[in-house]
């Protein structure tokens, strides 16, 4: 008896499985052992209509066994190995040679596609063998190199290549597509906040934390979203963690480069946006991984929801510890968050009056943590524009996404090569250890610094995260060393900019 | 003198067995007796043992034949091929079929047959 591999996905990493068939007479049964979830146990009916549909009519009391025992199995990524085992053990199939096959059935015998198969692609790659998947996963396959792969439309089409009657369609090159489409909204339609602009350019520079503040309707949410529009192209590595956490939910592939963007909306629960649930999914703050997460309101959010992103911020990576085990996944999110300055929205507005009283705006301000403030690099205020410069009709003449976008991608190409070798790609992500040493600060950094820190009451933390917006400030100005002015706009940024 | 439905159902039993005969099964065996359920029909359809159960009905009825076989009736099925099986001693697969055979008032018939009615549902 000879097993088919197939996989289990354990959180992003795919496990290998060996499907073991036995075909004992009796009466027709399918039984199948080996920690199968509800998905794997209702395969046999999938399985056996499809074999059907080639014209396998299934007998006796089959015996399936999923190795190793004790590893639960889940998803109908299982369909097309257990198929093929039942065809083998029923002699309709030669010997099956090496590879993992992944594929959920139709009825009909088609396969279709199915959660993992980026995870699978790696796994396969790393243990040389070759790769069959359904059709539909064959694009997001070929973005890992060095996979062999190949695409299979139908169970029939499987069993045919077996039979060495038909070859199958291998994965092709990886091509990003290269259509672009105009940023939605574009720079050039906010009119005023320059401080803004420029603070989301160096965001999107270096991939830093930014907060807004500032009241109803002065333009925050707006400003979020056009920061879409200037964020660089990830590069093929990131892009390909990027589909590796999609495909493990099964989200549909997309050739588009683009860094992700999240919205999540206040109401979401802590499982959700930082993973976990019996099967240890991966949450929001991971699937805007090398991206943007855009929490709007930030203040109604769970408190304790805000305050397990502590650690997922400065590190960059969640571990989700359950019952059932524990598995990591990359966050590397450039957060923006959004709230207003007081409960009723016009603390420091220069026309409106603001009317909470002293403990509600404590109250208010109680809600977001310090250490939380303290992760977030670019604290922004964005004050409500006059009414007459809203109803303007002038173009405001102000600089297009476009433009922006080509500065933000040198500084961040900048950034790449300085850190190539080290696996890091922004600013950013730099850890601890490196930020004096590799910053290339000038020699008058230091004084400065040292009786800003103090004037500030800068944390340690604090000091790394300015020195690492300066960095990103001299880069946008292609400058080598980290000069003073770099580092005070750099400070001009830090808690105190608009609140308390 | 026995009762009109009995000699009815012995009629369709006929029926099936040339029927299946025809389908060049091999037939075995026939009203096998066990405890708590009787076979109609055992045959072999080339490798496979077939336990075929018979029912037959008059035109007209408002249930037909096949329907009249519950889960109560599959479970006895079940047992007796079960002892069948131990009994000869068959060790390779073997399946449930239904034959319902329809007594038409003009003196014909029609069968119809339903194979593997247990579909890997598990009866103990």
């Amino acid at each position: 008896m000879n097993g088919v591999w197939g996989i289990t996905l354990r959180g992003m990493e795919a496990r290998k499985v060996e499907v073991e068939v036995e075909i004992a007479g009796g009466l027709f049964a399918i039984s199948i052992v080996g920690l199968p979830d509800a998905a794997v146990r209702e395969s046999k009916e999938r399985v056996r209509a499809a074999l059907r549909s080639l014209g396998l009519a299934v007998r006796g009391r089959v015996a399936v066994n999923l190795a190793p025992a004790d590893l639960p199995k889940e998803g109908a990524v299982l369909d097309l190995p257990i198929a093929l085992g039942i065809a083998r053990a029923m002699g309709s199939i030669p010997d099956i040679p090496p590879g993992i096959f992944l594929g959920e059935l139709a009825l009909d015998g088609r396969l279709r596609g199915i959660r993992g198969a980026v995870a699978a692609a790696i796994l396969a790659r790393d243990s040389g063998i070759p790769l069959f998947v359904p059709d539909g996963n064959l694009e997001e396959v070929s973005l890992v190199s060095g996979c062999s792969a190949f695409g299979a439309e139908s169970l029939e089409d499987v069993f045919a290549f077996l039979r060495g009657e038909k070859e199958l369609k291998p994965a092709g090159e990886f091509v990003p597509s290269s259509g672009t489409c105009s940023p939605d909204p574009d720079f050039a339609d906010i009119r005023g906040q320059a401080g803004a602009r420029r603070a989301l350019e160096i965001a999107a520079a270096g991939h830093h934390n930014v907060l807004f503040t500032g009241s109803p309707g002065s333009g925050k949410t707006l400003l979020a979203r056009a920061l879409q529009g200037i964020l660089p192209p990830l590069s093929t590595d990131e892009f390909l963690e990027t589909a590796l956490v999609r495909s493990t939910l099964g989200i549909p592939f997309d050739r588009g480069m683009k860094p992700p963007f999240r919205t999540v909306h206040h109401t979401a629960s802590i499982v959700s946006i930082c993973g976990g649930g019996s099967t240890l999914r991966p949450g929001e703050v991971s699937l805007a991984h090398r991206g943007v997460l855009f929490l709007d309101e930030f203040p109604e959010f769970r408190r304790d929801l805000l305050e397990g992103l502590r650690q997922p911020l400065e590190d960059g990576r969640i571990t989700v510890s359950r019952a059932s085990g524990s598995v990591t996944y990359p966050c590397r999110v450039l957060l923006v968050a959004a709230c207003n300055p007081c409960p009723c929205g016009w603390a420091g507005d220069p026309v409106e009056k603001c009317t909470c009283s002293v403990p509600e705006l404590e109250r208010y301000q109680r809600k977001i943590s310090g250490p939380i403030l303290d992760r977030i690099d670019l604290h922004v205020p964005v004050p409500r524009l006059l009414p007459e410069e809203l109803v303007a009709v002038e173009d405001t003449g102000a600089e297009p996404s476009s433009a922006i976008a080509i500065r933000v991608r040198n500084a961040r190409e900048l950034q790449r090569k300085r850190w190539a070798g080290t696996g890091f790609s922004c600013n950013a992500e730099l850890p601890e250890r490196m930020v004096k040493r590799s910053l290339m600060l000038s020699a008058d950094v230091r004084p400065f610094l040292s009786s800003m820190a103090e004037r500030l009451r800068l944390s340690g933390r604090g000091i790394s995260r300015v020195l690492k917006v300066a960095r990103t400030i001299a880069d946008l100005a292609s400058t080598e060393k980290v000069q003073v002015p770099h580092v005070a706009e750099a400070l001009a940024y830090r808690d105190g900019g608009g609140r308390s | 003198m026995t009762a009109k439905h009995l000699e009815r159902g012995r009629q369709g039993e006929d029926i099936a067995a040339s029927f299946v005969e025809e389908l060049g099964w091999k037939i075995l065996d026939r009203n096998v007796v066990f405890r708590g359920g009787e076979l109609d029909i055992v045959a072999m359809d080339s490798s496979e043992l077939v336990i075929a159960e018979v029912r037959t009905r008059a035109e007209g009825w408002m249930q037909p034949g096949e329907d009249s076989v519950g889960p109560r009736k599959l479970g006895r099925l079940v047992r007796s091929g079960r002892l069948y099986t131990d009994m000869t001693g068959w060790e390779g697969p073997w399946r449930i079929d239904i034959l319902s055979v329809t007594m038409k008032k003009d003196g014909t018939h029609s069968i119809e047959r339903f194979e593997d009615v247990t579909g890997g549902a598990w009866f103990s």
